[in-house]
């Protein structure tokens, strides 16, 4: 039975090997811009953990946290994103977004449980500062739109695997699992933290 | 059954990977214009978004509203085709294309339940704008009226199907199970919004 594969792999490899160049039209630095605004949230460690950590601790907060976060989120971090465009200097900017990190992650750790309105303040206020960094990067980029799109795709799909990854509270071990990587987020915060501050190389 | 699934697989994975450049016999003949027309706009990032998200935005708030649109937004393109080629001096303002952007977003964002009059007269007033940064590009040798077959056309097509989607994918009818279904083109909607502020920004920034 599993020779019947063997004429269709042989039609797909030479059909590979016979391949040419796609000469498609494209929009100057579509690709670049998309690429280079996917990947900066993703090579930013202290960015992408902030943003799992935000995507957890709503999980873990519940509903109304869970639906308002990836609805707003990006609207915030986009309001930072206009600032760093506009070349709007923020205080501290390194040192608050480590900060985010440890504070988001001890947040997950402890399972703590503020108000909406509270946690709402605390991770705009992180959002800002995120959204800020990446949009000092966007003025430079191939295409602007499309880094946008990058970024806030990119930083949408980690808010959505923070969210998956903290529906396993719905288990007690999961629970548990959690809070373990929540500590693991903070003592990443405060690794950074301390190398924004210029304590360790 | 799963070996069959599996060849099919192989062929499309084939098919889809040794892609090469188009170069079919009707584009250079004279219904060429036509495909430019209908493929410029597909081309361009800023039009597959305002697009898109005008297309989820009506969808969103039903097959009653949102069937005006599938007239709507085709004779708004050739409308600001005609305004862009009669007057030649209508150009795209980055800051309004933002701006439509920010809007649509924070529309989807909210749920915003807006009367099928002002969805008609937001598509009409964007497909003129984007109409009008279309015929922008046409070169002096394009035949216009089949650009503008082929602009209108695909802008039906893009328009309708996008509806359909978005009707398929958010079945108001089907209960509290399928909630996320609306949570995620909200979530959609900040997404566009987030893009469409960024660029306000940008905008006015350059």
């Amino acid at each position: 039975m599993s020779f019947r594969i063997f004429p269709h792999l042989v039609i797909a490899l030479a059909a590979l090997a016979l391949a040419q160049p796609v000469s498609a039209h494209e929009q100057a630095g579509v690709a670049g811009g998309l690429a280079s605004g996917l990947l900066h949230p993703l090579t930013g460690i202290d960015h992408l953990i902030a943003m799992v950590a935000v995507g957890i601790w709503g999980a873990q907060l519940g509903a109304p946290a869970i639906w308002v976060l990836p609805i707003t989120f990006p609207l915030v971090m986009a309001i930072g994103g206009v600032l760093g465009v506009l070349h709007i200097p923020l205080p501290v900017p390194e040192v608050v977004i480590a900060l985010s990190a440890l504070v988001l992650g001890a947040a997950v750790a402890m399972r703590l449980r503020l108000p909406f309105a509270a946690a709402a303040v605390v991770v705009a206020v992180f959002a800002v500062f995120h959204g800020h960094a990446h949009g000092a990067e966007l003025p430079g980029s191939a295409n602007p739109l499309a880094y946008g799109v990058g970024f806030v795709v990119a930083t949408g799909l980690l808010h959505l695997c923070g969210i998956t990854i903290g529906t396993l509270t719905h288990w007690p071990a999961g629970g548990r699992l959690i809070q373990g990587l929540g500590a693991v987020i903070a003592a990443l915060g405060c690794y950074f933290l301390a190398q924004s501050l210029g304590a360790v190389a | 059954m799963r070996h069959r699934f599996a060849h099919t697989s192989i062929v499309i994975a084939t098919l889809v990977a040794s892609a090469q450049a188009a170069d079919a016999h009707i584009v250079a003949s004279r219904l060429g214009d036509f495909y430019t027309g209908a493929l410029h706009p597909l081309t361009d990032l800023q039009d597959l978004i305002l697009w898109v998200a005008m297309g989820v935005l009506a969808g969103s708030l039903g097959a009653a509203k949102g069937r005006w649109l599938v007239l709507a937004f085709p004779l708004g393109l050739l409308a600001g085709l005609i305004l862009q080629r009669a007057s030649g001096s209508v150009s795209p303002v980055p800051a309004a294309d933002a701006g439509m952007i920010l809007v649509l977003g924070l529309l989807l964002a909210a749920s915003a339940r807006i009367p099928t009059a002002m969805l008609c007269v937001i598509a009409f007033g964007l497909a003129v704008m984007r109409g009008a940064a279309n015929a922008g590009d046409v070169g002096p040798d394009t035949n216009l009226l089949l650009f503008a077959a082929g602009l209108a056309c695909v802008g039906y097509a893009a328009i309708t199907l996008t509806m359909a989607v978005t009707l398929a994918f958010r079945r108001p009818d089907a209960g509290a199970s399928m909630a996320w279904r609306g949570i995620a083109i909200r979530a959609l909607g900040g997404w566009i919004a987030a893009i469409g502020l960024m660029m306000v920004g940008f905008a006015f920034a350059s």
